[in-house]
């Protein structure tokens, strides 16, 4: 669809968010989180954040070029993403398959940022973790988990997160931690879990886009990361976190459905 | 942060002073084609003739009895058809000097004799149906009428203000078009006084509290009386009652329309008394502050939100909002690596899902899927979703909040056209 676009004196009374501000507050979100990852695992963490922002940049720079488009910086974000979670060690050529993947078949094959049905980060660390096996993710420390509360308020605050989604998903993992370990394993769910929930979980794109769809939605990841840890004691794996958010984000189109049609039934009932 | 939620550029000039001054005389007015989506006119006066004020200068090629009439009384200047043989604008330039047309006493104490009345003054493009937003049929039963007395900004004029001392016409004119409909009156207005109170049994006040989009029709009607397909209720605007009140009570045609004069180029910002289709270049030529860095002016007939950038008042509109326009961009001021990084695009950038989308809207409808909808021109699901209960104005703001930038008004027209020609 051409010529679409609002009027251009409408256009520049907007002030809201546009695709290059919503990169811009992720990447300040993510500021505090990759330097906690720099100052804990030293210049080899350097390596992969090298390796993965430059095999992100020309990826967007292909498909940039071939469609036309201006160059987005979204993928950034997912190379950032990436690098908290891998861990210093892995070679540099299995991250650029790895990241090459995730960031082609999860985000740019689909138009780039907005139109994929995954979120591209955890697409990338499924693909590394699936495809090498033996790849433990850098589980994340105390300092690790309050870096992230800061892009958490801001990205709460901007409404780039559904709060609902977030909701839903912590009081299930708190629950299930209530129940397999009792109270005093909570802190350590939380530490553990935060970060990917925040940043792959709480994905606008990726997630359910509908109210009622946000709480199964969160629900349904909840329950996933409980399902997949295979961490031993109250801390949650990373690679839970990561496939809970792949398989509920192929779910999300359905909870939306459902969700759809409860709202339309509702309608109905109130026109009578 | 503020302003990042809700994703509206806060308005910080000054609001406009409510007082009502006489405008400019202007010279020329205009029947616009863009307040009349899919209509072709069948013209009833040509280039260069005399029309007076209330003669019908064309009608509703597919409703001959809906007829359109010259505000003044002049000579028509010039008639300008746009594609598929739509109007684009009439021109009328008036003379001062010529005879009022006489009153015509008028009975309007039946149905049938309001309705009549209405067709062949030209009142009836006041009226606006939903769902689809368009001219009703001349034979159409509405199920309700809505009144429109609430401002849909800040900027636009306080109707208590303007009605002052048309009060009784105000009520005239509710009394005769309560007529049209066997269903209720809903006089939707602001929290305060009811201004339609003691005008009948079936002629209601509503109130709704000052939020954004609470003074859009859709608003009350998504709370009052919710329609679709099968169910019609028509709208109508404050100024436009009053005008029929006066039509009853006196037999004058009142054309006249206060408006208010906002934004940050205008030197005060206050209510102005004109003519429906004023040239709004003429109306303004005193009333523009110099652009900061010598930018040209952009007027806008309407709200910044929902109106256009016009050269005439829009028949439906009741505000002038003075902007700056975009200083003009030399064609060397991006270059090399830059003009990759701000290609201009004229597709709609994605959609990203923010919280500032769901407060956009005030209707009880999932957003995103419904947006989604209407990008992809999706009209069955566009109707599930309850687009029926919306016009152009409704999702003005989800248009400035939206990540993509796209023009869902449009969007939304294009779907409702859709589903009219299937109805």
């Amino acid at each position: 669809m051409t010529g679409w676009i609002l009027d251009p004196f409408r256009m520049r009374q907007r002030t809201g968010w546009t695709p290059a501000r919503v990169t811009i507050a992720q990447l300040i979100a993510l500021a505090a989180p990759v330097a906690v990852s720099l100052a804990e695992r030293g210049a080899a963490q350097i390596a992969v954040l090298l390796t993965a922002a430059l095999t992100c940049l020309i990826w967007e720079l292909a498909f940039d070029l071939i469609r036309g488009r201006s160059l987005s910086l979204h993928t950034a974000t997912v190379a950032l993403i990436f690098a908290i979670l891998v861990p210093a060690a892995v070679p540099a050529w299995q991250i650029v398959v790895a990241v090459s993947l995730g960031v082609v078949f999860g985000e740019l094959v689909f138009g780039g940022r907005g139109y994929g049905i995954v979120s591209g980060a955890a697409a990338a660390v499924g693909f590394l973790v699936f495809s090498f096996t033996g790849t433990e993710l850098a589980a994340s420390s105390e300092i690790m988990a309050l870096a992230t509360l800061p892009g958490l308020v801001l990205l709460l605050g901007g409404g780039l997160v559904s709060w609902r989604n977030l909701v839903s998903v912590t009081v299930v993992l708190l629950i299930a931690g209530l129940v397999q370990n009792g109270s005093s394993g909570l802190l350590s769910v939380a530490v553990t879990a935060v970060f990917g929930v925040v940043f792959m979980i709480g994905d606008p794109v990726a997630g359910a886009s509908t109210n009622p769809g946000r709480w199964v939605f969160g629900a349904l990841a909840g329950v996933l990361i409980v399902l997949f840890d295979t961490a031993a004691g109250p801390a949650v794996a990373p690679a839970a976190v990561v496939f809970a958010s792949l398989l509920a984000s192929l779910f999300a189109p359905l909870v939306d459905h459902m969700a759809v049609a409860l709202i339309v039934r509702r309608r109905r009932a109130r026109h009578g | 942060m503020l302003i990042v939620l809700s994703g509206l550029k806060i308005d910080h000039t000054r609001l406009p002073e409510q007082r009502v001054e006489e405008g400019v005389a202007v010279t020329q007015v205009a029947l616009i084609g863009a307040d009349l989506p899919g209509l072709r006119p069948k013209l009833l006066c040509e280039q260069g003739e005399r029309v007076t004020r209330g003669q019908a200068v064309f009608h509703d090629r597919a409703n001959p009895d809906v007829v359109f009439v010259s505000p003044v009384s002049g000579v028509v200047d010039s008639i300008t058809l746009g594609p598929r043989r739509s109007l684009s604008a009439l021109v009328i330039r008036s003379e001062p000097d010529q005879p009022e047309p006489d009153p015509t006493a008028i009975a309007m104490t039946s149905a049938k004799e309001v309705r009549e009345t209405l067709l062949a003054m030209g009142f009836w493009p006041a009226f606006l149906t939903r769902p689809y937003g368009r001219i009703p049929a001349p034979d159409a039963v509405p199920e309700a009428i809505f009144v429109t007395v609430t401002p849909d900004n800040p900027h636009a004029p306080d109707p208590r203000v303007v009605l002052e001392g048309q009060r009784d016409a105000f009520a005239a004119g509710l009394k005769a078009i309560a007529l049209l409909t066997s269903g209720k009156v809903h006089v939707c207005q602001t929290p305060g006084a009811d201004i339609a109170a003691g005008c009948g049994d079936r002629i209601r006040g509503a109130f709704f509290p000052d939020a954004p989009s609470s003074g859009l029709s859709g608003t009350h009607i998504h709370r009052l009386h919710p329609v679709d397909k099968d169910r019609s209720v028509w709208s109508i605007g404050y100024q436009d009652v009053a005008a029929i009140g006066k039509l009853v009570e006196t037999g004058v045609h009142d054309f006249s329309r206060i408006v208010a004069l906002a934004g940050p180029r205008a030197v005060q910002p206050r209510l102005l008394r004109t003519v429906a289709g004023a040239n709004l270049q003429e109306l303004i030529r005193e009333e523009t502050l110099p652009g900061s860095h010598g930018s040209p002016l952009c007027i806008v007939s309407g709200s910044v939100a929902s109106g256009r950038q016009a050269s005439w008042l829009g028949r439906y509109h009741q505000q002038i909002t003075l902007l700056d326009d975009a200083a003009p961009q030399g064609r060397d001021s991006k270059r090399g690596l830059m003009t990759f990084f701000q290609r201009h695009s004229s597709q709609p950038a994605p959609l990203i899902p923010t919280a500032a989308l769901e407060q956009a809207l005030a209707f009880d409808v999932p957003v995103v899927p419904f947006l989604r909808a209407l990008s992809v021109g999706d009209a069955e699901i566009a109707d599930r979703l309850g687009c029926l209960e919306m016009v152009e104005e409704d999702v003005a703001a989800l248009s400035l909040t939206c990540t993509s930038g796209a023009d869902y008004g449009r969007m939304l027209r294009q779907v409702l056209d859709e589903l009219a020609e299937d109805a």
